[in-house]
């Protein structure tokens, strides 16, 4: 049993990567925290049941349409309020009051749009039948997403590294003010980053019913709660140290699932005050920020 | 000189890492007394002054005040017991008027009963400002208000960092003239400042620091003289 | 010096007083008495996050913790022990405090940490009270009946009192040097601490009166309701709200939040209750542009002027 919770929990941990990356990619650039990431997931999620249901389209082709839609709705809205919030005085604090806003907008319009009944896509379009790693009987699904989870992960990783933008974007993570000393477009930058990040939470959204069973208009506070958790363990502003936090949120998850299953949901809430105060620099991180 | 230091620093050492921004240093201040710290950027002299002030925790040696050790003393409670210091760049309390940040200090800093906050605002020519916030005033008002939100809790003791930087001629020799009646009016003093000619206006003697610990005391005059001082100012010698 | 001290107290203390008493005469000429006690709730409660949040700059998003620990220190008491409602009102304020503590720690945290790290308490908060394991204790998601108290005129002079309690404090808070000290501390904690003011002393109280406030209309609010669930004792919505109301109004000001509450509340009460959906995009329509062109509040109108806004 614990090995099975702790395979599972890998599985999920590489979803939960893909859920909290997002977040993190737009903290490291911007220093600020979109609190809206949750909602643009569950839009992403809502997307991908309203492209089965009307057109019948498969997951990993909505995936597709949401990555593109995602940064065409990300790029203006960076334009549109970031550059703004990064000129007041603590744009840290009132980044969150803000998106928080903006989070409650999305919520609202997607509730009066489709109600607030629970969507979910049936697991079967992901593969029939489990699969058996290391003697551990997974669904097909949950391995499915958990690979295209990998994936976008890497795509990631390939972009801040091997890319030239990629590499400015680095810099601006670095120092935002050296980086615009240098001549490096930074609004251009944080823009790509932001439109990166919104359709990485769209991904994970499309891939949402699968793992986290159904898509709610008011899901998005946990997801945040919960992708706030994954990238505080692995580090504020390092999207790598990501998958250190979505494996071990993943396992953490699984283990208090088989062991103390009713008490599972208090896990990311305590997980994130417990990092946040025993160690707020992050398990790879050396700053620390206190007040 | 009366025999007992007011502060005696000894052999005081605060890492950050593997660095040693403080490695050792010693010096002592009387009361009455002004005492220039000088050295090369990096040498130690702010970190010296936090420490002292109860900012940062030292990792070694002693710091004595009054008589008595004063390491790992919180910094309100150093401020209560006479302990004061002014800020490289001035920190004023930005959305209180420059009275406030004044009756603040006055209330929470322990000074002697009756102590008039106007007169202090009239002697460094804050009073026409009295009732502005302490946002609007320019950077030498500023430092000025720092340097009253110090006065208002009467320290015994008041460690001054780098008050003179950006201030013009004017402003830096009424400055001057402040600080040196302070210490006649029997308040130890301990500047750090790079300009000298403001250190030779204030100061007593001074001690002159290099990668964290004094390798120089005397005056000024003899400072300048000492060839191991202008190796390490001029050769680059020390890495400060 | 003095006389224009003792002429704002003055003021202070006659706009909290008519507050105090329209709220009191309402019930009396308007019969929609849970209407009436919902905005009592919202103006001590947005009075409470400006303790926190406009006095030490510290924003719990998670505020409805102390609310909800406040409603079920009140519930438990009243269910298990049998005891008057005083009591239960006691035990509100006790669980607040309680919690309060427990949380004191995250005050190390700075700006969006805290405030993130304050909704995750909230949320365990409310995962352990509305654990089907827990249900002998606090009827798990189940929810509570308290009908053997039922006193609906009590209890809503009872969460006027506390209102009155709470304006004062402020109004103390925005003319002693206590209060100034908080300012202070906000706005520069080392030079605070080169002031003399201790701190952590300073954090500590304004934290554990706006906790405390919050348990008390938490506990009045259950007693005046008689019958809630976990997912209405620690509605997120609270927290909302009286986070907006506050930076509508603008914070540290006494007037700020009242103006919040009265302004956005009654337009909620008249377009909002029929379809919320419609209040909370207008709500969160509302934060985005604040947060962009007001982020001081109503008031920042005139006190970017210099005019003082009491």
């Amino acid at each position: 049993m614990l090995i099975g919770a702790i395979i599972a929990g890998i599985v999920f941990g590489l979803y939960y990567t893909l859920v909290g990356l997002g977040l993190n990619l737009v903290f490291g650039v911007m220093r600020i925290v979109n609190l809206a990431h949750g909602d643009f997931l569950m839009l992403g999620g809502i997307a991908a049941w309203w492209l089965f249901t009307t057109l019948g389209l498969h997951p990993l082709a909505s995936a597709g349409l949401v990555i593109v839609a995602f940064v065409l709705v990300g790029l203006p809205l960076y334009y549109l309020v970031v550059p703004r919030l990064l000129r007041s005085r603590d744009s840290e604090m009132l980044s969150l009051i803000l998106f928080f806003g903006l989070s409650q907008m999305i919520e609202a319009v997607t509730t009066i749009g489709l109600g607030s009944t629970e969507r979910s896509l049936p697991p079967r379009l992901l593969g029939v039948g489990p699969i058996i790693l290391f003697g551990t009987r997974l669904p097909k699904a949950w391995i499915f997403s958990a690979a295209a989870s990998a994936i976008a992960v890497l795509l990631v990783y390939l972009y801040l590294y091997r890319t030239r933008l990629g590499t400015l974007t680095r810099a601006v993570m670095v120092s935002r003010d050296e980086a615009l000393a240098t001549g490096i477009d930074v609004n251009f930058v944080s823009a790509v980053a932001f439109g990166i990040s919104i359709a990485l939470a769209g991904v994970a959204g499309v891939f949402a019913p699968f793992i986290l069973g159904s898509i709610t208009p008011n899901m998005g506070v946990a997801i945040n709660i919960t992708a706030f958790a994954v990238i505080v363990v692995g580090t504020l502003g390092n999207p790598l140290g990501t998958l250190l936090g979505g494996i071990i949120y993943g396992v953490s998850l699984m283990l208090m699932q088989t062991y103390l299953s009713s008490w599972a949901n208090l896990l990311p809430n305590l997980l994130l005050i417990a990092v946040l105060l025993v160690r707020p620099e992050g398990i790879l991180g050396r700053r620390v920020r206190r007040a | 000189m009366s025999p007992d230091p007011l502060l005696s620093v000894d052999g005081l050492v605060k890492r950050f890492g593997g660095f040693r921004a403080l490695d050792g240093v010693s010096f002592h201040l009387h009361p009455g007394e002004v005492l220039g710290l000088v050295g090369p950027n990096g040498s130690g002299k702010t970190t010296c002054i936090n420490v002292i002030c109860g900012l940062y925790a030292a990792d070694g040696g002693s710091v004595r005040y009054a008589g008595r050790s004063i390491i790992g003393e919180k910094s309100h409670l150093l401020v209560k017991a006479g302990i004061n210091r002014t800020f490289q760049s001035p920190r004023p309390f930005l959305s209180l008027t420059v009275r406030e940040n004044v009756e603040v200090a006055a209330h929470y800093g322990d000074p002697r009963p009756g102590f008039d906050i106007d007169a202090l605002l009239a002697l460094l020519e804050l009073d026409r400002v009295a009732q502005r916030p302490a946002a609007e005033l320019n950077s030498a008002q500023q430092k000025t208000l720092d340097l009253a939100r110090a006065m208002a809790t009467e320290p015994r003791l008041l460690l001054v960092d780098e008050l003179a930087a950006g201030l013009n001629p004017a402003e830096l020799s009424r400055m001057a003239a402040r600080l040196r009646a302070l210490a006649d009016g029997g308040m130890a003093l301990l500047v750090v400042e790079h300009l000298m000619g403001f250190i030779d206006k204030v100061t007593d003697r001074v001690v002159v620091m290099a990668a964290g610990r004094e390798f120089f005391g005397g005056t000024l005059a003899d400072a300048t003289r000492d060839p191991e001082v202008i190796r390490v100012f001029l050769g680059g010698g020390h890495h400060g | 010096m003095r006389d224009t001290r003792i002429r704002r107290i003055v003021l202070d203390t006659g706009i909290a007083a008519a507050v105090v008493v329209a709220m009191g005469v309402a019930r009396g000429v308007y019969s929609n008495e849970l209407m009436l006690f919902n905005f009592i709730i919202f103006l001590t409660l947005a009075q409470g996050l400006n303790i926190i949040y406009g006095f030490t700059g510290y924003l719990p998003f998670g505020y409805v913790g102390f609310y909800g620990a406040g409603a079920y220190g009140f519930a438990l008491v009243v269910m298990h022990l049998h005891a008057p409602a005083m009591i239960g009102m006691v035990a509100a304020g006790v669980a607040a405090l309680v919690l309060a503590v427990i949380l004191l720690p995250l005050l190390r945290l700075s700006g969006a940490y805290f405030a993130i790290a304050s909704m995750a308490a909230a949320q365990a908060v409310y995962e352990i009270v509305a654990n089907p394991d827990l249900e002998d204790i606090t009827k798990g998601p189940y929810g509570v009946s308290l009908a053997d108290v039922f006193a609906p005129a009590f209890s809503y002079y009872t969460a006027l009192a506390i209102l009155a309690a709470t304006l004062l404090l402020v109004v103390w808070l925005r003319n002693s040097r206590f209060g100034m000290s908080l300012q202070a501390i906000r706005d520069d904690s080392i030079s605070a601490a080169m002031a003399g003011v201790s701190v952590v002393r300073g954090r500590t109280i304004a934290w554990l009166l706006s906790a405390l406030i919050a348990g008390l209309v938490g506990g009045v609010f259950a007693w005046h309701i008689s019958v809630f669930y976990p997912d209405t004792a620690f509605d997120l919505s609270v927290s909302i709200f009286a986070t907006v109301f506050l930076l509508f109004g603008g914070a540290t000001t006494l007037c700020g939040p009242l103006l919040g509450v009265f302004i956005l509340y009654g337009i909620y009460n008249v377009i909002g209750i029929a379809v919320p959906q419609y209040f909370q995009f207008t709500y969160g329509a509302l934060i985005v542009l604040l947060v962009l062109f007001l982020p001081n509040g109503l008031v920042s109108l005139l006190t970017s002027r210099g005019i003082r806004v009491p």
